[in-house]
């Protein structure tokens, strides 16, 4: 897709801006500044240099030093009153400082005292250099893993070290394995471990919130091929439930894969999902129990209800009856 | 429009002829003397019209401070000038490996136009730094954030103070209605975005999940169009989404389960002798074939949620009100299959 022109009249503006406090910089290296290709520098300073006030005869112009040029080497003879760097926009300060601040909620844990100083200085200086702006967000998410946990998936995933993890599935079933990490991918609120699994030879995504220890080893870890999808959830194949659910229960189609959702006149819905994993969907029952109106098939709702009743049992008289209380 | 300017060049023609301008530029002045729009002239006044407008718009979205001038000398007439005064970024002596930070920042948000944003912000920042990124201090992480498309629009109405209007599906009652928003302030947290404000047809504040929007946020009337809310309010109307004190809960769990919980024990100096009894009535024969843990929390709800997934593997004694919590669920639960199917 072709560059939009906001995008590079600020990148144009930001190297007028740079030129004017570096002499004789290569082009290279402006390249490298501004993330961009060498031949788009070669083409912005053709652009710049035919830039200027109205006129537009030669001391009108911004204008380069040709010599120079020739070699390589960018050196800004005439700025046109551009020297000041650009301020931050209002919703340009806001996503960034929301963006970072999502970051340090949701990494700090994972980060080595280094890694953690420089999040935390750079949030300290965009929040500065935003102004009033970074009040509009207010960001508060808690920690998916215990620090020690967290920071050895960090330090793992940041240093390509081979893990060991304990992992506990939705079954609530310990397991342990060696993994390669891959990535560390943090959804909004939750974060998951790519990982290698060399017990069954493929790609798993683990949620840091089940792993309930890791330990970074004295080996590197593997490369391995992994499909550049890996690490996004895809609709699961597995048994279609459909849940009717009232209002109240609107958070289980803003936390689980939902396949359909179709809201009822009354203001309740139905939402239909894939469920791999039987102990997944009776959690879900378990929370939502309340807003529940019916599920199909039925037996699901009975194996939940019966897994509900033991618990209960098991409290004995702590338990009361719901007049007690 | 002539082919030969592109739309960068043309807008910075602007730029510079607005900063140079003794005093201010008029449209005219605009269209007769400035690169891009001079060549243009051919064109109807209607197309440069809405090309200075567009230009315009563009500018002041990007951060330039486009003044708009009146001269008396000159009636009615309009000029524009750019404002030098608040036109720079305040000193910012980012590093490299903090621009690193910053770029993999870019990179959380799933939605296209504020990752725009993050992007833009992130060259105006390139222009100040020394040296270019080292973006290898957090390699292997991949931070994400989806807010939605209600976000971007909201993050301006609560700078500008504009009042929004967008449509709602109240979680407690279903109901799909109007609303007329006051907005405040956004916040994130577990389940997603919120926004906090007054609600203007209920005269008080509210809190808005912006997964609950639908369709567009639209806003009313003009920038300033309502006074800021005071501390007090704002501490008011988002004192229900603060993290509660941190309390330790004691659980009785069955051996070799519940190893997610047991991570997150702490040893504190609960006294199984010293259980109050009177309290917990029959808890001592519950107890037997069973290890005490003890877990930090914050939300009583949230525990409780994450407890009744476990059954009877894991039980609450206290505290009494996050054993209330999970009994009202699990009670819920008990009857689910009177429900019909």
């Amino acid at each position: 897709m072709a560059e939009r022109a906001s995008e590079r009249l600020l990148r144009l503006l930001g190297l007028v801006a740079y030129l004017d406090r570096h002499e004789d910089v290569p082009v290279e290296t402006l390249a490298a500044q501004f993330g961009v290709e060498p031949e788009q520098i070669w083409a912005d300073v053709d652009t710049l240099w035919v830039t200027g006030t109205p006129g537009y005869l030669p001391y009108d112009l911004i204008d380069f030093d040709a010599t120079a040029y020739e070699e390589g080497v960018v050196r800004l003879v005439e700025a046109r009153g551009l020297t000041r760097p650009l301020r931050l926009g209002g919703r340009e300060a806001v996503a960034l400082v929301a963006a970072l601040r999502a970051m340090a909620a949701a990494l700090e844990p994972s980060l080595d005292d280094e890694q953690a100083a420089v999040l935390r200085s750079a949030l300290a200086k965009v929040t500065a250099a935003a102004g009033d702006a970074a009040a509009a967000v207010d960001v508060e998410i808690p920690a998916a893993a215990s620090p020690a946990i967290a920071q050895a998936i960090g330090d793992a995933v940041t240093h390509r070290r081979r893990l060991r993890l304990r992992y506990v599935d939705a079954r609530d079933v310990t397991t342990d394995r060696e993994v390669d990490p891959i990535r560390l991918v943090t959804e909004d609120d939750r974060s998951y471990l790519l990982a290698w699994c060399r017990a069954s030879h493929g790609e798993r995504l683990f949620r840091v919130d089940r792993v309930v220890g890791a330990a970074v080893l004295d080996v590197p870890a593997e490369d391995h091929d992994v499909p550049a999808g890996a690490g996004v959830f895809v609709p699961a194949q597995g048994d279609l439930v459909t849940l009717h659910l009232a209002s109240t229960g609107r958070w289980v189609t803003e936390t689980s894969p939902a396949e359909a959702v179709r809201d009822l006149p009354d203001g309740s819905f139905e939402v239909d999902v894939r469920v791999v994993q039987p102990a997944w969907l009776r959690h879900v029952l378990l929370q939502a129990a309340q807003a529940v109106v019916s599920v199909t098939p039925q037996a699901v709702a009975a194996e939940a209800a019966s897994f509900a009743r033991q618990a209960l049992a098991a409290y004995g008289p702590l338990a009361g009856t719901p007049e007690d209380r | 429009m002539a082919p030969s300017i592109d739309a960068a060049e043309r807008l910075l023609n602007l730029v510079i002829a607005l900063v140079n301008t003794q005093g201010r530029m008029t449209k005219q002045q605009v269209r007769s003397s400035v690169a891009g729009y001079m060549d243009s002239a051919a064109a109807s006044d209607d197309a440069f019209e809405r090309m200075f407008e567009r230009d315009k718009d563009t500018l002041r979205e990007l951060g330039v401070p486009v003044l708009t001038v009146t001269d008396s000398r000159y009636g009615d007439d309009v000029g524009y000038r750019i404002d030098l005064d608040t036109y720079a970024l305040p000193a910012v002596d980012l590093t490299a490996a903090e621009l690193g930070v910053l770029s993999l920042a870019a990179r959380v948000w799933q939605d296209a136009s504020l990752r725009a944003d993050t992007t833009r912000a992130l060259t105006k920042l390139r222009a100040v730094v020394e040296g270019p990124q080292a973006s290898d201090l957090l390699a292997g992480i991949a931070p994400r954030v989806n807010a939605g498309a209600a976000f971007g629009p909201l993050v301006e109405a609560v700078q500008e103070r504009r009042v929004v209007r967008f449509t709602y599906r109240a979680a407690s009652t279903g109901e799909v209605r109007e609303r007329t928003v006051e907005p405040w302030r956004l916040l994130a947290r577990r389940g997603g975005w919120v926004l906090v404000g007054r609600d203007r047809d209920r005269g008080a504040s509210r809190s808005f999940r912006l997964g609950r929007i639908q369709g567009g946020v639209r806003p009313v009337g003009g920038p300033g169009g309502f006074d800021a809310p005071t501390p007090e309010e704002l501490a008011a109307a988002t004192a229900t989404w603060a993290r509660g004190p941190e309390r330790v809960a004691t659980l009785a769990v069955v051996p070799d389960r519940a190893a997610a919980l047991r991570a997150r024990a702490v040893d504190t100096e609960f006294d199984r002798a010293g259980f109050d009894r009177a309290e917990v009535v029959g808890a001592e024969g519950m107890l037997a074939e069973r290890d005490l843990v003890h877990v930090p929390y914050r939300s009583t709800w949230e525990l409780a949620e994450e407890i009744v997934g476990y059954g009877a593997a894991v039980l609450v004694l206290a505290p009494g009100d996050l054993r209330d919590a999970t009994l009202t669920l699990l009670r819920a639960a008990a009857r689910l299959d009177e429900r019909g199917a």
